[in-house]
């Protein structure tokens, strides 16, 4: 019904009611946004009020005090709504001076301009007032109002929540739409049921002790990043969430204990998008009968705990790997560490013993010194342990470790696993070998060894090495065949020789190597490294004496004279692995077999051995020498008295038979004598 | 053959300067290294590769450093298989540094010392730079004067210092403007100040020095030529000058001249048919031996020690066996 009041001088308000309903208690929902009054708003008259500044309805009424306006009702309408008074859309600014309306219980000054609370000190019998969609800014003005039990404040500029220490019959307080930062000044409302705090600046959910009837809390579309005290809220039924900044179960768990909630939303949070929501929410609270408005069927709770249980698992057992990468990171630090000492760049030795020890320390309290786990040798495994990372065996000094098709050996100490034995599955999957931090000249000693435990490794990787000399290439040609070779510039001062490449396909030519450091090897690649060291080959085989190619090719070439020996008998035809290595043998000896790497160690040592014959021949040859001079000399000496000799021999001959009779006696006389 | 002076020698000073007991010494030393190797096939055999191969300059390959350093045939044969060897790497134009030089020095011989290639670095490179790049041809002339000539340019270095620093008593340095000198470094600017030591003097001392070191000494002749081009010079100024000295080198005997280093037919051949044998290889390439068998090869070296022999007999027992084998398997 509408009325309206005469103007006088155009002193009056003009007010414009709508009818009301007829009950007096106030029965209240809450939805999404904003609480549906009693009293029909209709969007167009929104619009429309809006639109029309002017107000041509609208007069103020000045009155003693400057620029508060009166409000004065006519009687009959006194008497017909005698507790209610609707001022909605009447373009106010302040509130007016509500004359004679003592018993006044419901107060609606929805959708008006009002900046402060004012004027309504003496309606203390207001039971209900609303001030939704208006521009507070504080909450003041309302300290006398004890038996309030629905305020609403939505839609306003309000910071803080603050005075409201004496509205103790409160039930209803709706401040959405405001800036309030902080949840405070509440605690003292035992009897609030309804707290609408949406579309505010929260960041945080505490502070809420006390609210012990609260059964509704409506948070959403704040910036709330975690939320506590909520278990303190004994009666607690609904939560909502919705669009904020959730993004861990750790930061809302409070809601575990909350025992009374039985319906949250959290859609629009970060937390709702990943893939462990759902079953971590419902594993943690399993008082929830609704989540997001949707119910939890028994069979959701059913598979959120065996999700839950595996998501456990897989945490532990990811822990547990993350532990054993970092062991295996220190350990390499470690023989890292080791490795530069070794090769004096580190000068400082004090420091690092110190060092060395705090590490060795830090390995004690992780888990003892040692952690060996081998799959075919303890047999039992943890379930959940992926395949991964199978074989690891960790010290302090050196590593080894097989993953899939790797073998990695840090630290010269780890050359030692090849002892081991390995399963033929582990060792027959295993296609590279990676050495760090071993020095080459210890590596060259194991390869024969490599070659039996590991017969299909493809692919040799070297970093740290100390790899210094072309020579050293040739140590490789003993494995029976190399596919990739990756020389790791750092710690192979070889790797800076721009001719390095191609003496490793010129020497290891019979294994036709695809790769280099990862770049594929051309047929240019080849001819060049033919054509550079083509001729070293050459002279290596055939232009060194006989007896030095037996020397340098040992026990290789007694082998395969024996095998070519044996062959010779064999069917033509029988095309056998045998067949084929022994091919590519010769085809490898015929050339570039010569070209050997003997290690810096044994060169030495064979020298040192060669020093006892040098001198055994030095001495042999002296007295040889000696023989020879004291012969020559004596020829010499016989050279020169020879004439002399001959002509006394001469002398002495012609003198004896100077007297043929005599002579001819004396001959008979020596045949006689001898008889 | 059988000269007077030659036979005026006492016996043990003649087989001295023919170094001929380093070389009984060293035959036997290998025979005992390798006796049931070569027992196998004779010990007089193996006399005669052995001294075969001295005689042709291959008994250095792959043998320890004391050995080739030994005699001054052992460092020209060793010269001149380095020079074999490597000529297809010069050949390619790269430029090398010292120490990739001194890896392809290892590969001949694996305990090369690093101060010699150092000390050959340095000539290249005038004492600057020593991670210099150089070129294969500057290399080896340096390498060849460093190595052979070692012991003489010791003492060449000491008479260099006493002469810098005045000790010789005939000195007298007359100041001379430092004209151009080719091989000297260029004057910090000071016009006044006084590099190296005057050639006439520096002569008298190498004179003095030939004459005490009978042997492995570069002929006074040529130094003198070396040395009547300039008025001063620094060391390594004389150093370069020589390694560039085209009698020197063929007083030496090991290197060919320096326009002939990159050329070797007979190795080229080889390498050509060594490059036919790599599998799936582009027909072009196959094309090359035939342009290079032009006219006969050239003809040896006439007096050279170095006639390429072609042994008779097979020399890779090896090979015999590949072929047979390939035959068996093919029938």
């Amino acid at each position: 019904m509408d009325c309206q009041a005469e103007v006088n001088c155009g002193l009056h308000l003009v007010i414009q009611t709508s009818s009301l309903p007829e009950k007096n208690k106030v029965e209240f929902k809450l939805n999404k946004e904003t609480p549906s009054f009693p009293g029909r708003l209709l969007q167009h008259d929104l619009e429309r009020n809006y639109s029309s500044r002017q107000g041509d309805h609208i007069n103020l009424v000045s009155s003693s005090m400057p620029s508060f306006p009166i409000l004065q009702r006519s009687s009959e309408e006194k008497i017909l709504y005698s507790d209610r008074l609707t001022l909605e859309r009447q373009k106010l600014t302040v509130c007016p001076i509500i004359d004679g309306e003592e018993h006044l219980r419901l107060l609606n000054f929805q959708h008006n301009f009002i900046t402060r609370i004012q004027n309504i000190s003496n309606l203390q019998r207001l039971i209900f007032l609303d001030l939704y969609d208006n521009q507070i800014e504080e909450i003041s003005g309302l300290s006398t109002l004890r038996s309030l039990r629905v305020l609403l404040l939505g839609k306003n500029r309000i910071k803080k929540i603050s005075n409201l220490e004496n509205l103790k019959s409160l039930d209803v307080l709706d401040l959405h739409g405001n800036q309030i930062t902080k949840i405070e000044n509440v605690n003292h409302l035992c009897d609030l049921r309804v707290l609408n705090l949406a579309r505010n600046l929260l960041s945080h959910v505490d502070n809420l002790n006390g609210l012990d009837s609260l059964t509704e809390l409506n948070l959403r579309h704040n910036q709330i990043t975690f939320v506590r005290d909520v278990d303190n809220l004994p009666c607690l039924q609904r939560l909502f969430l919705s669009f904020n900044n959730i993004s861990t179960f750790e930061s809302v768990c409070c809601l575990a204990d909350a025992t009374s909630l039985s319906d949250i939303t959290f859609d629009g949070n970060p937390i709702a998008q990943e893939s462990w929501y759902k079953h971590t929410i419902l594993q943690n609270m399993m008082q929830l009968r609704q989540l997001d408005t949707k119910r939890i069927t028994e069979e959701e709770r059913r598979m959120a705990s065996v999700v839950a249980k595996k998501e456990e698992e897989k945490k532990r057992e990811s822990h547990k790997q993350s532990l054993l990468k970092e062991k295996k990171r220190l350990t390499i630090n470690n023989v890292a560490r080791k490795w530069d000492l070794q090769q004096h760049r580190i000068t400082n030795i004090a420091t690092n013993q110190d060092r060395k020890d705090s590490d060795s320390q830090d390995h004690c309290q992780n888990d003892g010194s040692t952690i060996s786990a081998f799959p075919e040798e303890t047999g039992s495994l943890d379930s959940g342990l992926t395949s991964a990372l199978q074989g690891l065996s960790v010290t302090d000094t050196h590593l080894v470790e097989v993953d899939g098709d790797t073998l990695s050996l840090y630290g010269s100490g780890a050359l030692e696993c090849l002892d081991r034995n390995w399963s033929v599955q582990t060792a027959g999957m295993v296609t590279t070998v990676s050495f760090t931090f071993i020095e080459f000249d210890e590596i060259v000693q194991v390869l024969p060894k490599l070659k039996i435990k590991f017969p299909n490794s493809l692919h040799l990787k070297f970093k740290e090495t100390n790899l210094v000399m072309l020579q050293q290439f040739n140590a490789l040609a003993q494995l029976r065949r190399v596919d990739q070779l990756t020389v790791d510039p750092q710690g192979n001062p070889v790797v800076n020789f721009t001719l390095w490449k191609y003496y490793v396909l010129f020497r290891l030519s019979h294994f036709n190597m695809q790769k280099i450091n990862g770049t594929e090897v051309t047929q240019n690649d080849m001819i060049m490294a033919e054509r550079l060291f083509g001729i070293l080959a050459h002279v290596a085989s055939s232009e060194l004496p006989q007896y030095h190619l037996i020397s340098i090719l040992g026990d290789a070439r007694k082998k395969q004279f024996r095998y070519l020996l044996e062959t010779k008998g064999k069917k033509p035809g029988i095309v056998n692995e045998e067949n084929n290595d022994s091919k590519r043998l010769v085809g490898e000896s015929t050339n570039r077999a010569t070209l050997n790497y003997t290690t810096r160690d044994f060169y030495n040592e064979k020298l040192e051995e060669i020093k006892e014959k040098k001198k055994f021949c030095k001495m042999y040859i002296e007295d040889l020498v000696k023989e020879a001079t004291e012969i020559n000399m004596k020829n010499e000496a016989l050279q020169k008295l020879w004439p002399q000799m001959f002509i006394e021999l001469v002398r002495d001959a012609v003198m004896e038979i100077r007297n043929k009779n005599s002579y001819m006696k004396l001959c008979l006389q020596q045949i006689t004598d001898q008889k | 053959m059988l000269s007077p002076e030659r036979l005026g020698l006492p016996d043990y000073e003649y087989l001295a300067q023919r170094h001929v007991l380093t070389y009984m010494e060293d035959a036997v030393c290998q025979l005992l290294e390798n006796k049931e190797d070569i027992s196998q096939y004779g010990i007089a055999r193996f006399f005669t590769e052995y001294f075969n191969s001295v005689c042709q300059g291959t008994h250095i390959l792959f043998r320890e450093f004391s050995f080739i350093q030994a005699t001054p045939h052992n460092r020209a044969s060793f010269l001149r298989a380095f020079w074999r060897c490597f000529r297809t790497v010069g050949k390619n134009g790269d430029l090398l540094t010292m120490r990739e030089y001194h890896c392809l020095l290892q590969l001949l011989c694996p305990d090369f010392p690093l101060e010699l290639t150092q000390k050959a670095a340095r000539i290249v490179l005038m004492d600057d730079a020593m991670d210099c790049l150089m070129s294969f041809s500057d290399f080896l002339f340096a390498f060849q004067i460093q190595f052979y000539y070692s012991e003489f340019l010791e003492s060449v270095a000491a008479i260099y210092q006493d002469l810098l620093s005045g000790k010789n008593p005939n000195t007298v340095i007359v100041p001379t403007s430092s004209s151009g000198q080719h091989r000297q470094r260029p004057t910090s600017g000071e016009a006044s100040m006084l590099e190296g030591v005057e050639a006439p003097l520096f002569y008298q001392c190498l004179e003095n020095l030939c004459d005490r070191h009978k042997y492995s000494c570069p002929p006074p002749a040529l130094v003198k030529e070396v040395l009547s081009n300039v008025q001063r010079l620094t060391f390594y100024g004389f150093l370069v000058a020589l390694s560039k000295h085209h009698g020197i080198n063929q007083a030496l005997g090991a290197l060919p001249d320096k326009g002939d280093l990159m050329h070797d037919p007979a190795l080229d051949e080889e390498l050509e048919r060594l490059l036919a044998q790599i599998p799936g290889l582009v027909n072009s390439v196959t094309a090359g031996p035939e342009a290079s068998c032009l006219p006969a090869r050239t003809p040896p070296r006439v007096g050279s020690p170095w006639r390429p022999l072609h042994h008779a007999r097979k020399v890779d027992a090896e090979s015999d066996g590949s072929t047979e084998e390939t035959d068996e398997s093919e029938t």
